[in-house]
């Protein structure tokens, strides 16, 4: 190639293609004509179209792969130990705690604090408990300890609130009467979670 | 007593020496040999209910129950076997029969005879059956009793027989529906405590401790009791700061009422009040006196009487000094410091005599030694009081009664009686004193009799005549052999009477310690500066078995202490108890420090606790003198009386016991004053003024009333005169 041809500057008699530019917008109404003009184009459903496939998987055809928390929790493992629960006696509904205070004494973190008396029925009537839940560690010795399995780990994993007393009394552990009939029984140590059949996948083995 | 002969046996191949007249079992447990037992109470008369003791006597057929059965010399004897060890697991299997699985709640549960027993004969499974019935729990009280629970050993009702006297407990023999009853259960004894504390089980316990802890979890404080003046042993048992209960040790000693549930009088929630503390010291400054209630420890005492050395400040606690000058009178014709008497030779005497107290109330383990007297040894009990008691009616044999003020005259007949046999002895006897057909009752009684004891208290030592009777007193002492027991006011009246100089008058300003003064200090609340309660400091206590015995901390306290108050005036030691090895050799205690002071009691039960004073000598230059005049008392006559499980200031403070005070007096006294039953009175004594409501006891007699005095908080120490007083009863109110 010489160097005739750059010294050309003759432009008109040249192989260019002149581009369809619209006119720099100089308004602001121009400017918006420009934006609305560029946005809405067909291709922006080409660039969609998988996100748009899964939107009306999960919305019209109950393909959803996301849990919907706090409306919807995940079932945890019965080993999991959170907030504890108090139960009661299917037939009578009577808390089943009879104050011997193993939980107190076996306490690690030295949580756990009640005081009982001589009630008018002459039994040993569990008159304060609480559980310190800002030393609790969760270890779960209350819930081994327990000969009548009255103290159990729930599955309250929640445990943000404004204050630690909303949850630490034996009235707030306790099943409420009228959910006797919800009340879940301890598995025990070792049960596996409710949700354990499904969540058994082949190894990949793929290759 | 009964001569030692030394036997030899062997158990189980050892060779063993006991005394003659030792049982089996107590020739192996001085050997150090183990046998099981159940219903065994060494302080009572083996009981023989459970057979569990049961052992192998060489050339005898069958079991022997070793608790009852007494050593032999030569014998030789198998403690365990394959067949015994049979025997005795049967025997628990039976007693395991439907006992309720309650282990968990039952307040036993860790201290249980029932589940060491099951555990040591390795019960694994029950072989017997019965048809179990329906069987309440019964609250009687004080005490709680559950039928299901009890296994029949009987040790309660050996307890409330022959050492406390209530007589309140029975068995009721049924085969197997066979339970305890209490036949007094409307008088509701306190001293049933006695009988819950040797159960061996959940079935009889404290109603207000039942279910509130776990025996376990307690940790245990040995102290001594500050109330009655005989310092026993007491265990403080806390939890979180708290008392919940006390013990002792129930195999070998009883507890009065008071320290059985009156544990709860500390002085809770102080802190430093500088302000307080520094007026206090200026006004130990310039102080004249300092009055201060008998319930204070030796190291206290000690300090007062430091503080009255050093500055010269009279010490006033009237109830001491009454008792400091009685003895003084007493030993200047013994010759020895204290009265040689003791309560061990009491409950073995065979006639004990009983003058100048409402012993029931006074000095209630003293009751029980007499009791044991009585139940053990059948002895003649003389109760010679201006108030007839009902409460000891099942052990006193003959009532002396005499009129009030009259004890001089009493004493001195009393005394010439006793002193018949001696020569050489001339007292002025007033023959009218008491009845020569009482006399005549009395001598009738005491042929055959050996071992006498005499037993007289407080009604004497404020006596205007006090001297003169301590004096006569001790002639009986010192002539005869007869265990002469002078019971101290309650409290530490006895230390206090030792350690200090007493003065009389008080003068002011005046500092008060427990008790009213100008300034006071004081640990139950009130005061112008806090001080700690007998269970909130070290220290020791002088106890009227002549024992001085420490006290331990059971209860925290943050505020200031005497010793602190001391220090600002110039003394110096670190701790109260500093002062514990300084306490005065001559009044026959010894240079021990604190923390060196033993405190248990062995195998046998032979008692371990601090250390005994030792005997002292002093000039016998006493006199007896001319009986006196004594004033006739008329009118409204009141004798200062608290109840049984009340002593001072200090049970006042207790809410677990039943304190109602209130003037007690026969119907014959509400008709002669014009009383009736619910009538608010007021009246003065010693300046204290008491209010009063007015209560008739039908079972009382006599123109006397019973007045309590230990709810008066502070002033309740000041109380000096005779406890028989005139008093001008008003009506309040309508």
């Amino acid at each position: 190639m010489s160097l005739e041809q750059f010294k050309n500057r003759n432009v008109g008699t040249q192989n260019y293609v002149k581009l369809d530019l619209d006119h720099t917008p100089t308004s602001g109404w121009c400017q918006f004509k420009q934006v609305v003009k560029r946005t809405f184009k067909p291709e922006l459903f080409v660039g969609l179209w998988v996100t748009l496939r899964e939107m009306i998987n999960a919305l019209f055809r109950g393909k959803m792969h996301t849990t919907q928390y706090p409306f919807e929790k995940l079932p945890i493992s019965p080993r999991y130990r959170a907030i504890h629960d108090m139960l009661r006696l299917l037939e009578s509904g009577h808390y089943r705690c009879i104050g011997c205070g193993l939980c107190e004494k076996i306490c690690i973190a030295n949580c756990i604090t009640m005081e009982t008396r001589y009630d008018e029925n002459q039994r040993k009537e569990v008159s304060e408990y609480t559980i310190n839940f800002g030393r609790c560690i969760f270890c779960g010795y209350c819930a081994e300890v327990c000969p009548e399995l009255a103290i159990v780990h729930g599955q309250r994993y929640e445990t943000a609130s404004e204050q630690r007393a909303s949850f630490s009394l034996f009235e707030d552990m306790l099943t409420p009467i009228d959910q006797l009939n919800l009340q879940q029984e301890y598995q025990g140590f070792g049960a596996v979670s409710p949700n354990a059949d499904e969540n058994i996948k082949k190894t990949p083995l793929a290759y | 007593m009964m001569s030692s002969k030394v036997i030899n046996l062997t158990i189980d191949g050892k060779s063993c020496s006991g005394n003659a007249g030792d049982t089996i079992l107590e020739v192996a447990r001085k050997n150090g040999i183990y046998i099981p037992t159940m219903c065994y109470l060494t302080k009572t008369l083996p009981i023989a209910s459970c057979r569990i003791c049961s052992v192998k006597v060489e050339g005898v057929d069958g079991f022997i129950l070793s608790c009852q059965e007494k050593a032999v010399d030569g014998a030789i004897i198998k403690t365990n076997d394959s067949e015994l060890y049979q025997e005795r697991q049967n025997i628990m299997k039976l007693y395991n029969v439907n006992h309720p699985l309650e282990c968990g709640v039952c307040d036993q549960s860790g201290e249980c005879d029932l589940q060491n027993k099951t555990m040591e004969f390795g019960l694994d499974g029950q072989t017997f059956t019965a048809q179990d019935m329906p069987r309440p729990v019964q609250n009687w009280g004080y005490v709680s009793y559950d039928p299901s629970l009890c296994i029949m050993c009987e040790k309660c009702v050996r307890v409330s027989t022959e050492i406390t006297g209530d007589e309140a407990l029975k068995v009721k023999f049924g085969g197997y529906s066979s339970t305890i009853e209490n036949v007094k259960q409307e008088a509701n004894y306190a001293t049933l405590g006695e009988a819950a504390a040797v159960c061996p089980v959940g079935a009889l316990v404290d109603t207000k401790f039942k279910y509130s802890t776990n025996a376990w979890e307690l940790t245990k404080i040995p102290s001594s009791c500050p109330h009655c003046g005989v310092a026993h042993d007491v265990t403080y048992e806390v939890k979180n700061g708290k008392i919940y209960r006390t013990s002792n040790q129930a195999e070998f000693t009883t507890m009065c009422s008071a320290s059985r549930y009156g544990f709860d009088f500390a002085n809770e929630g102080v802190t430093k009040d500088e302000d307080a503390f520094k007026l206090a010291v200026e006004k130990f400054k310039s102080a004249k006196s300092i009055v201060f209630a008998k319930e204070i420890s030796n190291e206290e005492a000690f300090m007062f009487q430091m503080l009255k050395e050093k500055m010269g400040v009279k010490l006033i606690s009237p109830e001491a000094r009454a008792y400091q000058k009685f003895m003084r009178a007493y030993s200047s014709i013994t010759g020895k410091l204290l009265n040689s008497g003791t309560l061990e030779q009491l409950s073995k005497s065979q006639a004990i005599m009983v003058l100048g107290t409402r012993i029931n109330d006074d000095a209630p383990l003293v009751k029980f030694h007499i009791n044991m007297a009585s139940k053990w040894h059948r002895a003649r009990v003389a109760y010679l009081h201006p108030i007839v008691d009902n409460n000891i009616k099942n052990i006193v044999t003959q009532y002396i009664s005499y009129a009030v003020g009259n004890e001089e005259a009493v004493t001195s007949s009393l005394v010439s009686y006793l002193l018949k046999d001696v020569d050489g002895i001339d007292i002025d006897v007033d023959l009218d004193a008491i009845s020569s057909e009482d006399l005549e009752l009395l001598r009738k009684s005491h042929i055959k009799k050996v071992g006498f004891s005499l037993v007289v208290s407080s009604d004497l030592y404020a006596h205007p005549q006090a001297q003169n009777i301590a004096k006569m007193i001790a002639l009986v002492e010192k002539h005869t052999d007869i265990n002469v027991v002078v019971i101290p006011p309650a409290g530490n009246a006895m230390g206090v009477s030792l350690i200090c100089d007493l003065d009389d008058e008080v003068e002011s300003p005046s500092i008060g310690y427990n008790a009213k003064g100008d300034f006071t200090l004081s640990s139950f609340g009130g005061g112008d500066l806090d001080v700690p309660a007998l269970n909130q400091q070290e220290g020791t206590l002088t106890s009227m078995t002549k024992r001085v015995v420490p006290m331990n901390v059971a209860v925290e306290y943050g505020g200031y202490v005497l010793n602190d108050i001391m220090n600002a005036l110039g003394f110096s030691a670190e701790y109260t108890i500093d002062y514990t090895k300084m306490l005065p050799n001559d009044k026959g205690f010894r240079a021990v420090e604190f923390d060196d002071l033993p405190d248990h009691f062995d195998m046998q039960g032979i008692e371990h606790r601090g250390y005994m004073l030792e005997e002292v000598e002093v000039k016998a230059d006493g006199v007896v003198e001319k009986l006196g005049n004594n004033e006739k008392l008329n009118g409204a006559v009141v004798y200062n009386c608290n109840p049984q499980e009340h002593f001072s200031a200090l049970t006042a403070q207790s809410k677990n016991l039943t304190s109602e005070a209130s003037l007690v007096g026969s119907e014959a006294f509400a008709q002669e004053q014009g009383l009736a039953d619910g009538d608010t009175v007021c009246y003065t004594i010693d300046g204290i003024k008491f209010e009063r409501v007015f209560k008739i006891d039908t079972s009382m007699k006599g123109a006397v009333a019973l007045n309590p005095t230990f709810d008066m908080g502070l002033s309740s120490a000041l109380l000096s005169s005779y406890r028989f007083s005139q008093v001008d009863l008003k009506k309040v109110g309508s």
